[in-house]
């Protein structure tokens, strides 16, 4: 192989291959390090949620009438209102919540197993009813579900002498009773003053921050509708049902009881809101991996190319030797995969030393070497097309150009 | 000189068309990119009240748990938010020139008239002192005084949107509306007005609209409202009632005064402490003394309203310009030998080898600046795309000092790609290349 005269060949014409290496070692930096974290954004965005968001609705109700000053009147068009929604065909069921999942807004307290001298984990808390589970489409894996008894809305203080029974998704159930034995057992805020007791566990159900680290601790608490004189309803439609009810909805709402102001949405929608800077955010970082790879791509096709035009008398004077075709292209291609591969080699320090300004200055996540590995092997293969571009034109190069103007 | 330079740059551009507008796309990607991210970056971290966000001070009283800091990462922080117990007490001072307590909520809003329905509007709730410290600008009347503030004094000032989509923008001062159960009179309309980032608020959305009416603060126990925001509480207490509610601990208000200088500031903060020591002797607020002014850029730096995301996008896409800018030195070091033969015959017929060199400068910096041109066009249509993806209403637009940003950064890069090849090219040695022809 002729190793050996490319590789002097490189000392000589330093510039240029310099040039080379750099731009191939800053794109191997920022492509690795823009892939991780887009990649880091894309599982955080399609992490399971653990409900049914596509066929989800919510609707919010803000009354205005006088009437609703009445605790009873607002108590009735709870009732009704759910009444008519779960008698809907196209409807599955319905329950009324106070918080929405995914919003990015709702409440969250402190929990821990109660007497424990543990601090509190973090969760975030929704009312619903003995619908609740079904609405949301949340697998309940062991225990029960609330009962029609236990559903007691807050503002009649009924609530006071009856058992607290709440129930939780496993991830905070892992956190708080590593041992096991969840459903019976009595969850406590700090100071041990409020107790109430785990009746059943969820499987999955992210919350309102999902990208938060306690995005999957979750509990729900029992309440009827009419708790408050705002009220949202989640309604979980029939596959395929969720467009038609979405344009129906705030008129039946409406027509149900006027002085309100009905507003739906789908879940779909509130969470594409949530992370709308993520989705901005990965289509920027798309944008730059994509547009690095062809701005470096054409750089090399320029590079070689001029390399090509400047050897022009060299090349011909080889094949006037009895070089073959083959082995000026070779001798290219040859020299392009030592360009990339040092330039590569250099890349990888360089993207290790990226990756930590940016896990120490912006929170970036850290590399995977499978990733590193990957967008080398992308670079190099993108390096010898952009080579093999200009090396095509090497070869038609004739003996008699070498001798042509001597 | 120049002229005559700048036309051969030209002439020289023209000559291989496709090269040249390789050339002018690289570079117009590399300030596409960069000009986005440093305008982003530029608008996160931007001061929004220069002239006096030294003088404005977000109060803080650390009223936590008495084991645990408020901010486990940063124990030294309070919490920025106030109860309302406090916050009556400490708006009691005269030594701020002006003071406001304020928090953010929703209230019912009935338009006269059949043709529009009830809605809910934000509104925030603060004092009059508000308005002057914060500069705001009115398009229509003025805030109300302190009479308002005490009685209170059913009045309301409403931005310029809610005025177009009420009163079709006309002048709506002595018009009334309802809010809630009652009738407000309309005593000044807002001109366009929008603090980037939302300094006297930047927990919530801050970067978002501000609030479309503002009301006298002593309506909040008339009406029974809390606010739209957080809340934070550490302990537990049976709260029945509003009233209740305002005589907590929960901490769901903002306080900012304004201090002059170093004497009025000194007088505050012995003010500050003094309260709390006479709070602690009644067995409240047992963490250890830590009352904060923080100034509006402190306030901005402790709320974190940069997102770190914001900060990798400026690092990436500055050394994306690096490689475009590399990129163009290949290219012109290509372009600028294969021309070595002109090059040669000018500096035989007498052209030094400055004005070789300045003029093959002069033709990077063309390139530079019509790249420039060229990404700030395309920047200006990523920031919109950005608006139109972004759902809570910011809006990101290039000013003038980031067009110029972007221009320089052109030129600077065009410089960078530039020195190389035109130092190559005007060390071209003449006799060989007049040997060659």
């Amino acid at each position: 192989m002729e190793f050996g005269p490319i590789f002097r060949a490189l000392l000589n014409n330093r510039t240029r291959f310099w040039l080379i290496i750099v731009e191939v070692a800053l794109t191997l930096a920022i492509v690795v390090n823009c892939t991780s974290i887009f990649l880091e954004k894309r599982r955080s965005f399609n992490s399971p949620t653990g409900m049914d968001v596509e066929n989800i609705l919510v609707i919010n109700t803000e009354p205005f009438g006088e009437d609703f000053a009445v605790q009873d009147f607002v108590k009735d068009v709870g009732e009704s209102d759910l009444a008519r929604l779960r008698s809907r065909p196209s409807i599955i069921n319905a329950t009324p919540i106070h918080h929405i999942p995914l919003s990015g807004s709702g409440s969250s307290t402190g929990r821990k197993a109660a007497g424990s001298e543990l601090d509190t984990v973090g969760i975030s808390y929704f009312s619903v009813d003995e619908h609740g589970i079904e609405t949301l489409g949340v697998e309940l894996i062991d225990g029960r579900n609330f009962n029609q008894a236990e559903i007691g809305r807050r503002s009649d203080g009924g609530n006071e002498d009856m058992p607290r029974n709440v129930i939780v998704t496993k991830a905070f159930a892992e956190r708080v009773f590593p041992d096991g034995n969840v459903v019976g057992s009595q969850i406590s805020n700090g100071d041990d003053e409020y107790t109430a007791t785990v009746i059943g566990v969820i499987d999955l159900m992210s919350n309102c921050w999902p990208r938060s680290s306690i995005g999957k601790h979750t509990m729900l608490q029992p309440s009827a509708a009419g708790d408050s004189r705002e009220m949202n309803y989640l309604v979980r439609a029939e596959p395929g049902a969720i467009d038609t009810l979405y344009t129906e909805l705030e008129e039946l709402m409406i027509s149900l009881e006027t002085d309100r102001v009905v507003r739906v949405r789908t879940l779909s929608e509130i969470k594409l809101g949530y992370y709308s800077r993520t989705l901005m955010a990965m289509k920027i970082w798309a944008a730059v991996i994509v547009l690095m790879i062809i701005v470096t791509s054409l750089g090399i096709v320029g590079l070689t190319s001029f390399s090509v035009t400047q050897r022009t008398r060299e090349i011909g004077t080889r094949r006037a030797l009895g070089a073959t075709r083959s082995a000026i292209l070779r001798y290219f291609l040859i020299e392009n995969w030592l360009i990339t591969g040092i330039g590569l080699a250099i890349g990888t320090a360089l993207t290790i030393l990226l990756n930590y300004v940016l896990a120490e200055y912006a929170a970036a996540p850290k590399i995977d070497w499978i990733l590193l590995v990957g967008g080398a092997a992308v670079l190099w293969a993108a390096g010898l097309l952009s080579a093999l571009i200009p090396a095509l034109r090497a070869i038609t190069v004739t003996p008699e150009i070498a001798t042509r103007s001597v | 000189m120049f002229a005559y330079q700048l036309r051969l740059a030209f002439k020289s551009l023209r000559r291989n068309p496709v090269l040249s507008a390789l050339m002018v796309v690289a570079i117009g990607l590399g300030i596409a990119v960069s000009t986005a991210s440093v305008t982003i970056y530029h608008i996160y971290s931007s001061n929004p009240i220069p002239h006096k966000s030294d003088v404005l001070f977000h109060v803080e009283i650390d009223n936590w748990h008495p084991d645990r800091p408020f901010d486990s990462d940063h124990p030294e922080r309070a919490p920025f938010q106030l109860s309302y117990r406090d916050v009556r007490a400490l708006m009691q001072s005269q030594i701020p020139t002006y003071q406001t307590a304020a928090f953010r909520t929703e209230l019912m809003v009935f338009p006269d008239g059949d043709e529009q329905r009830p809605f809910r509007e934000i509104v925030r709730m603060c004092f009059s002192d508000f308005f002057l410290m914060f500069d705001v600008p009115f398009q229509y009347g003025h805030g109300w005084d302190d009479a308002a503030d005490h009685a209170p004094e059913p009045v309301i000032v409403i931005n310029s949107r809610t005025n177009l989509r009420l009163f079709g923008g006309a002048n709506s001062v002595g018009r009334s509306l309802k809010i809630q159960d009652r009738y407000f009179t309309i005593i000044g309309v807002l001109a366009e007005w929008r603090p980037t980032p939302k300094h006297y608020d930047p927990t919530v959305n801050a970067f978002g609209e501000p609030e479309a009416i503002y009301m006298p603060f002593n309506f909040t126990p008339v009406f029974e409202i809390t606010n739209y925001g957080n809340t934070w509480s550490w302990m537990s207490e049976p709260i029945d009632s509003h009233e209740e509610y305002l005589q907590s601990e929960i901490l769901w208000i903002q306080m900012w005064v304004q201090l002059d200088d170093e004497t009025q500031k000194q007088a505050y903060q012995d003010f500050l402490d003094a309260y709390v020591l006479e709070q602690k002797k009644q067995g409240r607020l047992s963490r250890p003394l830590n009352n904060r002014l923080l100034d509006v850029m402190a306030t901005l730096e402790e709320r974190e309203v940069v997102p770190d995301s914001t900060k990798s996008q400026l690092v990436v896409s500055l050394l994306f310009l690096v490689v475009c800018a590399i990129n163009l030195i290949g290219i012109l070091l290509g372009k600028f030998l294969s021309r070595a033969p002109e090059i040669g015959v000018r500096r035989a017929l007498g052209a030094s080898r400055r004005s070789v060199f300045i003029q093959h400068l002069i033709e990077c910096e063309v390139i530079g600046v019509l790249g420039g041109s060229l990404g700030l066009a395309l920047s200006v249509m990523v920031l919109n795309a950005i608006n139109r993806m972004l759902s809570n209403g910011e809006q990101l637009h290039l000013d003038l000092t980031m067009v110029g940003a972007g221009l320089l950064l052109s030129l600077v890069a065009g410089l960078i790609a530039g020195i190389y090849p035109s130092w190559r090219i005007c060390h071209v040695a003449p006799a060989v290349h007049l040997k060659m022809q």
